[in-house]
């Protein structure tokens, strides 16, 4: 829970830290901006590298914010080393969380993508597994989705840990919010939107530019019979579960193949017993 | 009315007050679907369809902040509202806000004051709707006349207008150089009569809680809400504390719309939630729109826009599901 870390006397400590990943979710932290100078009068930011000339990366923490992917050895040891002094750890944004763009690494051969990597002593990308979003290595207590994450969401985040209240994301799909900004349907226009089954908390930002919904913030947690409605209104509009694989596979590739196999598996069972009780 | 002095009505009309009315959405623009809004010029005026949004956000807002708190001090806030002039609601429209007034204003010992601020300051004029569109069916529900002022397209030249409230009439006192005065029994019964090609069998409902057409109609729901926040007379809402980062005691009550499609709508601490199945909530919904609402305040709520049935990715059309599952109880007997 937030905040019962919260110190009887004195600030809490607050750490910012990044792997391998484009520092676009630290700039989103940045960009609370006033909200984010009053955050840090209140804590104690004890590390930001970032936009911090001194930093203390030996100190205990109260809270860690992580941005990126493990995709090298070093990340790997600095998350685990991170987790070891740090009381709760956050996901900062959609790569710590789902593995974003750099695990699309891992729908080809390493040998394909050797051309790719940086040549270099002491950067060793060979890590045994590839790109793995942060759940996978370390415990995670909270996760900010979204790539980058919405800033309004990271302000909340902020006052729920002042407070020392339970932060909880927000899970109504991503088509809740665009409707309420007055946006038509993109499914309507035959476009693979996956707003039905992604989590919102973005505004619908993209909907809004009239771009589909890539899925970069996750599953709506917890649904089920949703996706169901979801695949049936693909397979009347003709698109097959390999279309939506890949309208999915940019921000979610370690998930979207596995999550809506068992899905779609699960969709077709349903929908083969139902048409039986109609019999 | 003639119709040749309308523009100028309107532009008199938004001399003094803002004139709401229906326009064309566009792809590009923030608003991509047909909808409300104050207008600039007569011209934007578009009342040949049924608009894709509702009206009602303009009295249920979208984010209402109740009270601002500072500590154990309270502060309500100023309500500044213009006044407005509504232009080419349909009757379904206009039922929809008398539905919203039931719950806002005419439930409980007191009204509420933020719905009530944008209420006295609209005056609602009518546009008459002769016929449906494919989802429509206002006929079947039995729409009442509410409105201070209807207008009637009465022929090629003339608006046949219906005076339904005292502030209707004093409107018309006000702007009188563009009325005419007509004998009663002007505005005829024929005048008000809608035609629907589609209808919702309302004469078995309450039987077909248990039925399976709900499984079968869910089918496609994905959960997306888009009914509920098309509804015109959805009314559910949530209420949340924002707080300011530089001081968590000080900050704001707000009131947003809420979505009983989505699962989170019937959590409760304790992380247990009452209708976990879609299925249930989507009987839910319809339950409420057309049986539960009448129950407790003696109307249909739903005023059969059918703008759940145009906004829904699925466009499940549970007007014909409702239909078939009532004849298929009566064994086939229409």
């Amino acid at each position: 829970m937030a905040g019962k870390e919260k110190p009887e006397n004195g600030k809490l400590k607050v750490g910012f830290y990044n792997v391998t990943g484009c520092a676009g979710c630290l700039l989103s932290v940045i960009y609370t901006e006033g909200d984010f100078l009053e955050f840090s009068q209140q804590v104690d930011i004890v590390s930001f590298p970032f936009i911090k000339e001194k930093n203390d990366d030996e100190q205990e923490l109260d809270v860690a914010f992580i941005e990126g992917v493990v995709v090298t050895k070093a990340d790997e040891e600095t998350v685990k080393k991170i987790r070891e002094r740090s009381k709760m750890v956050v996901a900062l944004g959609a790569c710590a969380h789902l593995g974003n763009i750099p695990a699309l690494a891992k729908m080809k051969k390493s040998e394909d993508l050797e051309y790719l990597k940086y040549k270099k002593e002491d950067f060793n990308m060979d890590r045994e597994g590839g790109p793995a979003p942060l759940h996978t290595l370390i415990k995670i207590d909270y996760t900010l989705p979204g790539c980058p994450p919405d800033r309004d969401e990271i302000r909340q985040f902020m006052k729920y840990l002042l407070l020392g209240k339970t932060f909880r994301n927000y899970n109504d799909p991503v088509c809740v919010e665009c409707k309420l900004r007055n946006n038509g349907c993109l499914l309507d226009q035959g476009k693979i939107c996956l707003g039905p089954i992604i989590a919102g908390g973005c505004k619908a930002v993209c909907p809004s530019g009239g771009l589909k919904c890539y899925g970069c913030r996750g599953f709506v947690q917890g649904i089920d019979k949703e996706f169901d409605g979801y695949f049936r209104i693909m397979e009347d509009k003709g698109f097959s579960l390999d279309d939506v694989k890949r309208a999915l596979e940019t921000f979610m590739a370690i998930d979207a193949h596995k999550v809506l196999d068992e899905k779609f598996a699960q969709y077709q069972l349903n929908r083969k017993a139902r048409e039986e009780s109609y019999e | 009315m003639q119709k040749g002095v309308f523009d100028d009505f309107v532009r008199e009309v938004m001399q003094s007050r803002e004139f709401v009315a229906p326009v064309k959405g566009d792809q590009t623009k923030e608003v991509q679907e047909s909808f409300f809004t104050d207008i600039k010029d007569p011209s934007q005026i578009e009342i040949g369809q049924l608009t894709y949004f509702p009206i009602k956000y303009y009295f249920f807002a979208k984010k209402e902040v109740l009270f601002s708190f500072h500590k154990n001090r309270i502060e309500e806030p100023e309500i500044d509202i213009p006044e407005r002039v509504f232009f080419g609601l349909r009757l379904c429209d206009l039922n929809s806000i008398k539905h919203q007034d039931t719950v806002f204003l005419n439930n409980g010992f007191r009204a509420d004051p933020y719905y009530q601020a944008r209420r006295e300051h609209s005056l609602l004029i009518g546009m008459h709707c002769k016929k449906g569109d494919d989802h429509c069916f206002c006929q079947s529900i039995g729409l009442k006349d509410f409105y201070d002022l209807m207008f009637f397209d009465k022929d090629e030249h003339t608006y046949g207008i219906d005076v339904g409230s005292e502030k209707g009439k004093a409107f018309v006192d006000e702007f009188r150089r563009f009325f005419e005065e007509k004998e009663e029994g002007y505005i005829t019964p024929e005048d008000k009569v809608t035609i629907n090609t589609f209808k919702l069998d309302t004469t078995n409902i309450k039987n077909l809680w248990d039925n399976e057409v709900w499984s079968s109609l869910s089918e496609k729901c994905t959960a997306c809400a888009a009914c509920n926040n098309l509804c015109p007379n959805c009314h559910c809402f949530t209420v949340e504390d924002e707080v300011e980062v530089g001081d968590v005691t000080k900050g704001q009550r707000v009131r947003k719309p809420a979505a009983c499609l989505v699962k989170g709508f019937t959590r409760v601490a304790g992380d247990h939630v009452f209708r976990d199945d879609l299925v249930g909530r989507f009987r839910h919904r319809i339950f409420h729109q057309l049986e539960f609402f009448r129950d407790r305040y003696g109307e249909t709520m739903c005023t059969g826009c059918g703008r759940c049935i145009r906004g829904c990715p699925a466009k499940i059309d549970w007007v014909t599901g409702i239909n078939t599952a009532a004849r298929k109880q009566r064994g086939g007997q229409e």
